[in-house]
């Protein structure tokens, strides 16, 4: 009887210690079924997606090649005149033209213009992708309370473990570090449209259908430009998260900034290191400082309108 | 009680097994180095079983990476063994180790088959029979098409900032590869490497690229080693070309051999008697262990798992490294 009651109180004192967790073989069948199941799909359309993205994959060449090709004189100039159109500010220009000889002055000007290639395609794709999202979103409350939780995912999932299904479907290369930082970068742009759109006064609204306005015209001539500077932040955020996944997309074979600071990594090179990381800042402070003037002078536009 | 010990005392005399009961009175404890990769693991386990069910030892595994365990026992003496020294990293200071006498080899090839070069998948050498070597192979760029540039051929070379990495670029230049018609590819990260070759095996595409036996990937993929097609070049070639940034003018070169030694202390050496010679017999053919790393990622066993499941399959094998009276002990144990 007395070893009963030990061995009851040994049993409860293991459930209570030991969680019941599956037994290690159907755990471990578990995880291989999930693997083999994906593993069938990526022989069955891997290659049919592969194809969907290669429009992608020649854009994106295309377009790294011009960067790269156009004599550096010329693109300072042209970044530098982009920076004046968006910000209108000089002391914005001068510090970036700095900025950029410095940069290639330390033997980074290739891999700067890789890095700005692909920045640029992942936030061109990023706002094509994510503004209409984010519109649909604004729409209605249901879809709105499907997609947010798919945007916290994909904020929040460590980038690795969304690496290891891209890298088996698409492999290593340009357009499968293109979906990398997009998943991670994608977010602010549809949440901040959506929001912004939410946000258009209501009385405005009423004023639009009072003057008959279509549907697709109050989207277009209402609620888009008076929700612009909170899409415009939203952009802003998609360039800054996109930037810091240069490193990510480094690890499946993109080069550029990122694989050099990997290459430090790997070789504890301190000094390789802080260049490279510090040209990733900087090109950040351009694309921030720039994009949030930008922001400003549409708010002025939009409170102009308001008052 | 006494009466049992007695009689296994006699029928331990009566199987002529008194040397090894003595031995085991003396084995006692032993510290054992764990590389922290998967062959590594496995030959540790391994060892750790023969040597406790065998020889009556009580093995104690300290994981650790190649230089940690390495600078350990040349500095400390500490631990006794480390099964799977590869040397190429640190040899300098293995040679001066072993000249001065702290370290001794006792094995100086435990896994044979091994080491690093170029590969390409079974199958596309079965389809091309005529390209052989690395001579041969790099003159068809169009039958490894890069994604980014499908005219030119995909080589996939060495992550960015592995040692490696420089050898394979001075490699590419040296066999004039960028004029034939080729890309190198940085596949990012050992990841980024794996990743590239299983994909291509899934979809029966063709694949060259940089990669290193024994592992589960080149076990499970079938990859066949390209020879390179010409004689290695040598050390000074090598050292002070090969394996640095930007070498002016590379030479043709087979990969460098890649030497693995199971290590032991000057201490243990002296003192490990009859398991020195275990050590020494101990050699793991290529292929098994292939085989094995493919078993450990395919049902994610770690080295202990691994370690038994290879005592089962392969008993032949081990059998051999091993007196029969310890084999038996072993055999019993599983």
């Amino acid at each position: 009887m007395s070893t009963d009651n030990a061995e009851t109180g040994l049993n409860i004192k293991e459930l209570l210690t030991e969680f019941p967790e599956m037994s290690r073989t159907e755990l471990r069948d578990f995880k291989k079924g999930i693997d083999e199941t994906f593993k069938g799909f990526t022989r069955e359309y891997g290659e049919g997606i592969e194809n969907f993205f290669d429009p992608l994959l020649a854009i994106l060449v295309w377009f790294e090649k011009l960067v790269v090709a156009t004599p550096w004189p010329l693109m300072i100039v042209i970044l530098a005149a982009l920076v004046y159109a968006g910000a209108r500010s000089w002391p914005l220009v001068i510090g970036t033209v700095i900025t950029l000889l410095i940069v290639g002055y330390l033997g980074m000007w290739e891999d700067m213009m890789f890095t700005l290639a692909l920045i640029s395609v992942a936030t061109a794709l990023c706002i094509i992708i994510g503004i209409p999202l984010g519109i649909i979103m604004s729409k209605s409350d249901r879809t709105q309370a499907v997609i947010t939780p798919v945007l916290d995912i994909m904020q929040t999932i460590p980038s690795f473990v969304y690496l290891i299904p891209i890298l088996m479907l698409l492999g290593i290369g340009k357009v499968p570090g293109l979906i990398a930082v997009c998943i991670y970068a994608i977010p602010p742009v549809v949440r901040l449209t959506n929001l912004g759109i939410r946000l258009v006064d209501k009385d405005v609204l009423e004023a639009a259908d009072a003057f008959g306005a279509s549907p697709r015209q109050k989207l277009f001539t209402v609620q888009l430009p008076l929700a612009l500077p909170n899409i415009f932040a939203g952009v802003n955020q998609t360039i800054m998260m996109a930037l810091a996944m240069v490193v990510v997309a480094a690890l499946i074979g993109v080069q550029g900034l990122g694989s050099e600071v990997l290459k430090a990594v790997n070789n504890q090179y301190l000094a390789l290191g802080l260049m490279n990381g510090l040209a990733i800042v900087a090109i950040a402070i351009v694309f921030d400082r720039v994009s949030q003037k930008f922001g400003k002078r549409l708010q002025k536009h939009s409170e102009v309108v308001h008052g | 009680m006494k009466k049992i010990l007695t009689t296994a005392a006699l029928l331990a005399a009566g199987f002529g097994a008194s040397g090894a009961m003595a031995q085991d009175m003396e084995c006692g404890d032993i510290s054992m180095g764990e590389f922290n990769w998967a062959s590594g693991e496995l030959l540790a386990n391994v060892d750790k079983i023969i040597l406790e069910e065998g020889y009556g030892c009580n093995v104690e595994l300290i994981v650790g990476g190649t230089s940690a365990i390495f600078a350990s026992m040349d500095a400390k003496g500490t631990p006794d063994i480390a099964g799977e020294q590869w040397v190429n990293g640190v040899r300098v200071l293995v040679d001066a180790a072993i000249a001065e006498g702290r370290l001794h080899a006792v094995n100086t090839g435990p896994i044979t088959g091994l080491g690093e070069g170029w590969w390409v998948p079974a199958y596309t050498a079965a389809a091309n029979p005529e390209l052989v070597t690395v001579l041969d192979w790099i003159e068809r760029p169009d039958l490894f098409p890069s994604q980014e540039d499908p005219s030119k051929g995909a080589f996939v070379g060495c992550p960015a900032g592995w040692g490696c990495q420089n050898i394979n670029n001075n490699l590419f230049e040296a066999f004039d590869m960028a004029e034939k018609g080729w890309v190198l590819v940085d596949p990012g990260s050992a990841a980024g490497l794996d990743a590239s070759i299983a994909k291509a095996n899934e979809r029966g595409e063709n694949w060259l690229g940089y990669y290193w036996s024994p592992t589960s990937i080149i076990g499970k993929y079938d990859m066949q080693a390209v020879p390179f097609g010409v004689d290695y070049a040598g050390d000074d070639n090598w050292n002070n070309c090969m394996a640095t940034d930007g070498c002016a003018d590379p030479q043709r070169t087979a990969w460098v051999k890649s030497e693995v030694f199971t290590i032991v202390t000057d201490d243990f050496m002296q003192n490990g008697g009859e398991i020195n010679d275990y050590l020494a017999a101990r050699v793991f053919p290529g292929s098994v262990m292939g085989a094995m790393l493919v078993y450990m990622a395919d049902e994610q066993a770690d080295g202990e798992d691994a370690a038994y499941e290879f005592l089962i399959r392969y008993e032949d094998i081990w059998t051999t490294w091993v007196s029969e009276e310890v084999a038996a002990k072993v055999k019993a144990a599983l």
